[in-house]
Order: C-alpha cells, then structure tokens, then sequence
C-alpha cells in the first residue's frame, strides 16, 4: 500500500427525496482506495453499495438524488459539487464504471467498434484507423477472440460474457486511474462469471489499476479484493482486508453473512443459517444501531446509541460496533 | 397514518394517493365534474330547456335576458351551449363504455389466445378498421343503417375500440406468462373464467385510462361529424353550433362560435390533464 | 435481392388486409348502401328503364359477383365514371390527389419536424420549465379541435375581421407565390394541430429511450447531453417515429385533407369524397376506399422495410 489515496471518500451523504419524505441512502460513509489495489463493497440489497459507486462517477439521478454532503477526492481532485461540465471530462477518461446489465448495456443499433471508438477518439483524439487499431487491440486484451471482426458486429450478435468484457474494455481504453465495478458479473451464468472474473483480476494487474468491486457475493469479493467493506443501511458496518475479514469478521453482521453461506463438504445435512428478521425501512429508521433488531448481541446501548467505525481513516481494520467480536 | 402503515398499499389506493397529490388534476376533475352537474340538470329539465325557442332577434350581443346573445334565427346561445353539454356527455359516456368494453373483450381473446385463429382475426379486424378513413366509414355505417340517429355512435365505437383491445392483448399476453395463469389452469379453472375472472381485472388500469381518452375523441369527432353532417341530427350539440357559425363568423358574429368553442374547449383540456393525472398515478414506475 | 423478395413476401401478406377493406366498405357502402336506381332516372320511369338501369348498376347479380366485380375494378383502377360530374373517376382522382398532397404535405411534415424538434427541447429539459410549458403547449393543442383551429386561423387571417392576409377559399393557384397564398392558413391549422399530439407522443418516445440501460452507460463514459440526445438516442427512437409517420400518411391525405378542403372549398381527393358522401356517388367512394386500402398495404411494407435499415436487430426473414 503506498503513500496517497487514488480515491478518497469522507462522511459522503447521498440523499433521495421520495413522496414519503427524504431517504439518506448512504449514511456518511468513509473509505480510501489505493492504487493498485481492488477494495470491495459489499451487502444485501438496498444497503447503498450501488449509490456510492455511483456518487463517486457523480451518476446520481439528479431530480430525486443528491450528493447532500461529504468529499470525494479523486487523485486529490475534489469531485463534490464540481460542475456536470468538468465531471464529464473525468468519466470514461480518468474514472470509468461497469455496470450490472451487460445485455442492455451497449447500444443495439451501432456497432461495438464504433461504441469504442468514439471514446477513443473524444478522449485521445485519434484518427479513425487509429482508434480502430486501438479498439482491436483492447478486445483482444480483454479475451474476445477474432476481436478484427467481432468490432464490426451489433451487440446482439455477441454473449453476455462478451458484452461485458466489450463494456470492460471501453472503461479500459482511456487508462482510467479508478475503474467502479457494480455487480459486474451477477447476471452472468456461473461459467462465464468465474472467466470474467478471473479476466478483470488479470486486468487489475497487468493495468496496475484501482478498482472498487460493488457485490453482494462473498464468493466474489473473497477472489478478487484485497480489502472490503461491509455495508449495512447505509453505513459501513465492517472494513479489513480480506484475509483477516474472512477468518476473524469483527461485526455481527459480517460474521452473520459468513455462517449463512453454505459450505462444500459439510458433513451434517443442516439447514442454512440465516440472520433472524429483516433490513429496516430507510424512511422508518431506529434512532440506534440498525443492526441491533437482528443482533444477538444486542444491549440498550445499541438501542440508543449509532455506533462510528473506530480508529481513524488509516487504520487497516475498523468496526461500527459497541459489541465486536 | 405512521410512515409504515401507508406502505403497504395496492396500486389503487397508491394511485388515488398520489392522484389526489396531483393538484392540476384534481381541478381538471373539478371542472369535468361541473360540467357533468350541468349536464344531469338539462337531463332532468332544470335548465337550458328554451334552447330551440326563438326568444330573440337575429344576433343580439350579450345582455341580461341572452347571457351568450342569440343566433341568426334568434335562439339563445347560452342555452344552447348548456344543452350541448348534455349532449356531449351523452356521446362521450356511451361510446367510452362500449368502445371499452368491446376493446377489452375482444383485446383479451386476442390477447390470451395469441398466435391462434381468434388472435389472428382479431389483428386482421383491427388492421382493416384502421385502414378505412374514419369519416368514410362513418358515411357507410349511416348509409348502411338508413340514417338511424345511432349510426355516429355505432361508427365511434367500431373504431375506437381498437386502440383499447391492442393495449389490453399486449396487457394480456404479458399476463398469462406469468405463473398465477399457470396455477389456475393446473387446478382446471375453465379458460373464459380465467380470461375474465383473473387476467382482466388486471387490465382495469389500462381500461380506466383508455376510456377516458376515448370519452375526449368521441366528443371532439363529434365537432367534425356535425359539421360533415355526418353526426348529431336531433338535439343540439357544440359540433352543429359551429356549423352553423361558419356562415356567421365571416360576417363579424362571433358568439356563436366562441360559446361552443371555448366550452367545449374547457372540458376537453380539463378532461385530458385529469386523464394525463390519472395515467401518472396509475403508472407503476416513475418515469419523470 | 433479399430486400425484394421479402417485399414481395410482405405484399401477399397484405392480400387479407386488402380484402378485409374493400369487404367491409363494399358491404357497407354498396350492398347496404342507397339504391341508386331512382336517383339516375328522370320523373315516371318505365319497368323497361328501370330494368335496364338495375342490370346497368349491377343489382340483379348475387353478392360475390359484385364483390368480385369490385375487386376487379380496384385491381384494373378502372371504377367507371362519377355519378355526379359524369367525368371518368379515374381522371378525377388524377385530377384531384396531386393538389391534396400539395395541401397536406407541408403542413405533415412541417408538423412532424417541428413536433421531433420541441419533444428533443422537452426532453432535453425533462421536469423543467421548458419542459413544462412544451407540455402544456400540446395539451392545448390537442384539446383544441381541428375545425376549431381551421375556422379560426381562417378568420384571424384571412376574414376582413382579422388581418385579411390571405384568400379565405378556393384554389386558384398557377404560381409559387398563388401557391404560398393559398396554402399558407391551411398549413399553419394542420401544424399547430399536429403539434399537440406529436410532440406528446415523441417526447414519450425519446424519454422512454433516455432511461435505458445503454443511455447510462454512454453518460458514464462522458458523452455529452446534446451529443446524447441526437447521436445516440435519436437513431434508437426511430421506429416508433418511422411506424407513426409512415401510418399517418394515408390518413392525413384523406381525412385531414377532408376537412381543410372541405372548408376552404379547395378540389382535392377529400373534398371530392365528401361530396361523393353527400351525394351518394358510389363510384368514386369505391375507388377511394379501394385506393386507401392499398395505400395501408403499401405503408406497411415500407414501415418494414425502413426498420432493416434502421435497426440491425431486425431480420429479414
């Protein structure tokens, strides 16, 4: 890990406003990615991973959606409340995404090359046979075979896996600093999703890039991060690298999503343990921990109090719990 | 209501939640319903009833005794506006409702049994409706049944009922997909009892929309039919007002021209915001 | 090659379409219709006339005889001559539709452009002022109705009591700028109508695209809003907008221009319609409906075979 932060993010809050009132999707969440590093974000459904992947590409949906406070910084650039204009310069260029839905992703009625190539052109300026040569070159990088006549091709005529490596190639191209990755490969089947996988790890490297994983998978996170942090309604319950996340989870929570995912090779038939009750509505939150409803180590501190995650910004492992383990 | 408790909520009273949130529906639903008020009252003879009397001078300007003036025979223009609305609502309601019904029976045949030879007819049906200009097929329905005073709406019917039955086959065959279509006919639930019993009652807020854009066409074909002289024979109706004011307008009279238009203008706008405000509170995703 | 046969592919599956029309409207209009044999005699007609007429017209023979008699006649455009004028249907027609399509044409397409170009300004700036008023501009327009608007730009504009810029009726028009004069009002009404229900509808259809998947992606890449809008989802909303125009074509030549001619007193297909309407003249309407039949077939063949074009996911086979 070296010296300075690629991307920074502090008490970043980002609010919705719904016809029952105003929902904090994420609750001053606070974390640093380094280069050369993949940190992944992960938590059921709703717990706000998604909205601070796309906070930090400034994608938030802007009639019911803001960024209501905190700081992103990307390479020391503050991203917060910059003008649409000079966001837009960054993206694709100095930050990149992949988003979930690799089927409807790419527009069906132009080309992939030519999809590529218009990045490749706006942000490099290169002339057409340049950046076609480029874009050849990338989808080769990136593992779609005969890539000279696949650029050519509509996005119907290619798999979801080689949608998704087409998408992953156009956040390439332009050598971005940090690539935001949402779910990359959960609507991929199994196969395809462990090759993919294994081609963005590849990637990682070989670009020596930042990458933030969204997921909601373990399995996924424990192949490809180094560090994590657990989510939980918007705050960040847990954060550590991987190692010591999987072996001693600090928080409920985490330790809770581990014991619920089923092992192979497990002698007893048992039934799949699962965390008792459910995730708290956003509009109709305990005024203490959110977590305590379904946590056996629950006490009245929990009940009154919001627990911070302990330490500070740079301390490798921090916990938001009275109770770790 | 705490926070909580308003959630839990079907989309019919979500939607009458959001609709009564919409403020320029709820006057366009204020206005149509004084409209309609005006209406009942010509129908059960408590006002406009002099609207054929020749009361007046050929046209009188605006005064106490003719509130709009009179026309070139001498008849109230106000009274006449008034009982136009009656009219209006009486073609609007009745081509609404059966064009409705007809739309959503043969859109849900269709729909259910796509693919096979109802299906087939059905699209082949509405293609050549579609095809025929409108106020031709209007003509040949008149002339087909001899001038009956119903062939407008007979005409009105038969050809807005497509538009209906195409959204409702759409409606249809994403519905019986799904797996509560299945499970019915697993525990052998004849097939017209779930097309009308389970599957089109999920249609209702489709069927709820489309009428009321159809009640807003009936009355606005009616304007041009009467004008064609293809539309309302007896009575009096806004569409026959201005027919008669073609004439008038030239030589500088303009009441005549101006009751029909504005009024009938004030119930179609109003009708439409309510009709927009309803498809929005009915619309399940939120597309701004 | 590929494209034509599947054009021809395309026409024959348009034959029950075609068949549908012309049953439909010959059941209606000539079978159920007014019998026309006391209309072409004079005062106190003899049996021997009257026979004579009733063979003439046809009325002794069964149903399908007729009907294939019409279909004949649509397939040959030979409809025999109008019962009013005497003059040769097919010459009439001639005659008639190249002036309608003069009328109507600017008026559609004006219509329509203008419509694209203000639903891209609304969408554009979605839930915003401009957006705002676009929509309530075409909610006005769409609730206003098309006599209303005719009747009214005619007085505003061409009436003594308005600003008498323009000729109130007829068609005398022998020169570009006669044709300016006499086609200005009429345009102006078909436009501001137009406007109403298309804007609508296309900015339904464009902000319908702008929410897709492939839209945030090309935002995550940087491409630019305006660029967004005309590169990237223009083309994608194109076949709703190419089935839109394409199908209101026939409709517009006939029913719009029905009503503008009808008004302005301007010999075109519609007002000649009409007044076959009025007078019962069956030979006309026959050949009006037979031709409206085949122009639906026709628009539905090339709507298909635009969306190739347009669409790569489309197939032709």
């Amino acid at each position: 890990m070296s010296a300075e932060p690629i991307l920074s993010v502090r008490d970043l809050v980002v609010e919705f406003r719904t016809e029952h009132g105003v929902v904090r999707a994420v609750d001053r969440v606070s974390f640093d990615v380094f280069p050369n590093e993949t940190v992944g974000l992960v938590g059921e459904s709703g717990c706000g991973k998604t909205v601070t992947g796309l906070a930090i590409l400034g994608l938030i949906p802007s009639p019911p959606g803001r960024i209501a406070s905190g700081s992103i910084r990307l390479a020391g650039r503050e991203l917060v409340g910059l003008p649409e204009s000079e966001l837009r310069q960054l993206r694709g260029r100095d930050m990149a995404m992949v988003f979930q839905e690799p089927m409807t992703a790419l527009n069906p009625v132009f080309t992939v090359g030519n999809q590529m190539m218009d990045i490749l052109r706006r942000y490099k300026g290169l002339s057409r046979s340049q950046a076609r040569a480029a874009a050849i070159e990338l989808l080769a990088k990136v593992g779609i075979p005969a890539p000279a006549q696949r650029i050519d091709e509509y996005p119907h005529q290619l798999s979801g896996g080689m949608r998704q490596r087409v998408v992953i190639a156009m956040a390439l191209s332009c050598d971005p600093k940090l690539i935001v990755a949402d779910e990359p490969t959960t609507a991929l089947d199994v196969t395809t999703q462990a090759q993919v996988l294994e081609q963005i790890v590849r990637l990682q490297q070989e670009f020596r890039m930042a990458m933030v994983l969204v997921t909601h998978d373990l399995g996924v996170v424990a192949e490809t991060c180094q560090r994590a942090l657990v989510m939980y309604c918007g705050r960040v319950a847990e954060q550590a690298d991987i190692g010591p996340l999987f072996a001693h989870p600090r928080h409920p929570y985490t330790a809770g999503l581990l014991r619920s995912l089923p092992r192979v090779g497990e002698a007893e038939k048992q039934d799949l343990a699962v965390i008792p009750g459910m995730v708290p509505d956003l509009l109709d939150l305990p005024a203490g921990c959110r977590f305590a409803e379904r946590c056996p180590r629950r006490d009245a501190r929990c009940d009154g109090e919001l627990p911070d995650l302990d330490g500070d910004a740079a301390s490798p492992a921090r916990v938001a719990c009275f109770h770790p383990l | 209501m705490s926070v909580a408790a308003t959630r839990r909520q079907s989309l019919w009273s979500k939607a009458a939640w959001k609709l009564r949130r919409d403020r320029f529906g709820m006057l366009g639903l204020a206005v149509v319903l004084a409209y309609f008020v005006a209406a009942v009252g010509v129908w059960l003879g408590l006002w406009a009833t002099g609207w054929g009397d020749v009361a007046g001078g050929k046209w009188d300007s605006v005064s106490s005794e003719h509130w709009f003036g009179t026309n070139l025979i001498g008849q109230d223009i106000f009274q006449r506006s008034i009982y136009s609305i009656s009219t209006a609502f009486e073609i609007g309601l009745i081509v609404a409702v059966l064009s409705t019904l007809l739309g959503a029976v043969l859109g849900a045949m269709a729909g259910f049994f796509s693919g096979r030879a109802t299906d087939e007819f059905v699209v082949w049906l509405m293609g050549v409706l579609d095809s025929i200009p409108f106020y031709l097929l209007v003509a040949a329905i008149a002339f087909a049944l001899e001038g009956n005073p119903w062939s407008m709406h007979v005409a009105m019917i038969s050809t807005f009922w497509i538009t209906t039955a195409r959204l409702v086959r759409g409606e249809v065959i994403k519905l019986k997909g799904l797996e509560f279509v299945e499970a019915a006919h697993a525990i052998g639930v004849p097939e017209y009892t779930i097309i009308f019993r389970h599957i089109l009652p999920n249609t209702f807020h489709i069927l709820l929309v489309q009428s009321t854009i159809t009640f807003v066409a009936a009355i606005k074909s009616e304007v041009i039919l009467s004008f064609l002289g293809l539309g309302v024979k007896d009575g009096m109706s806004w569409g026959l007002m201005i027919s008669e004011s073609t004439f008038e307008v030239l030589a500088g009279f303009f009441n005549n021209f101006l009751a029909a238009s504005v009024l009938m203008f004030g119930l179609v706008m109003a009708f439409s915001i309510f009709s927009d405000a309803l498809q929005d509170a009915l619309d399940p995703r939120q597309v701004s | 090659m590929e494209v034509l046969q599947y054009s021809l592919r395309r026409l024959v599956a348009g034959i029950p379409l075609l068949l549908g029309v012309t049953f439909i409207s010959f059941l209606l209009m000539v079978y159920f219709g007014p019998d026309q044999t006391y209309q072409l005699l004079g005062k106190n007609p003899t049996a021997e006339q009257i026979a004579e007429i009733r063979a003439e017209l046809g009325y002794d023979q069964p149903f399908l005889v007729r009907y294939a008699d019409y279909l004949r006649e649509v397939a040959t455009l030979d409809f025999g001559n109008s019962n009013s004028t005497g003059e040769l249907v097919t010459d009439l027609l001639a005659r008639t539709i190249p002036v309608s399509l003069m009328l109507i044409l600017p008026g559609f397409l004006l219509g329509n452009l203008l419509a694209l170009l203000l639903a891209l300004l609304a969408a554009h700036y979605r839930s915003r002022w401009p957006d705002k008023g676009i929509m309530a501009f075409s909610v006005v327009g769409m609730s206003i109705s098309y006599l209303i608007v005719i009747i009214a730009f005619q007085v505003i504009f061409s009436s003594s009591s308005g600003l008498g810029w323009f000729p109130v009726r007829g068609w005398n028009v022998h020169s570009l700028a006669e044709y300016l004069e006499y086609v200005t009002v009429p345009t102006l009404a078909t436009v501001f109508v137009a406007l109403g229900y298309n804007t609508r509808f296309y900015r339904s259809v464009i902000v319908e695209e702008l929410n897709r998947d492939h839209v945030r992606t090309a935002r995550a890449f940087g491409v630019p809003p305006a660029k967004l809008l005309y590169r990237n989802v223009l083309k994608n909303c194109l076949i709703p907008i190419i089935t839109r125009v394409v199908f209101t074509i026939p409709l517009i030549v006939i029913s719009g221009a029905l009503l503008v001619e009808t008004y302005f007193g301007i010999p075109g297909v519609g007002k000649v319609t009409f007044d076959a309407i009025t007078t019962g003249d069956q030979p006309v309407l026959k050949a009006v409906v037979g031709l409206t039949a085949v122009l639906f077939v026709l628009a539905q063949l090339v709507v298909d075979v635009l969306y190739r074009a347009v669409d790569p996911r489309v197939s032709l086979s």
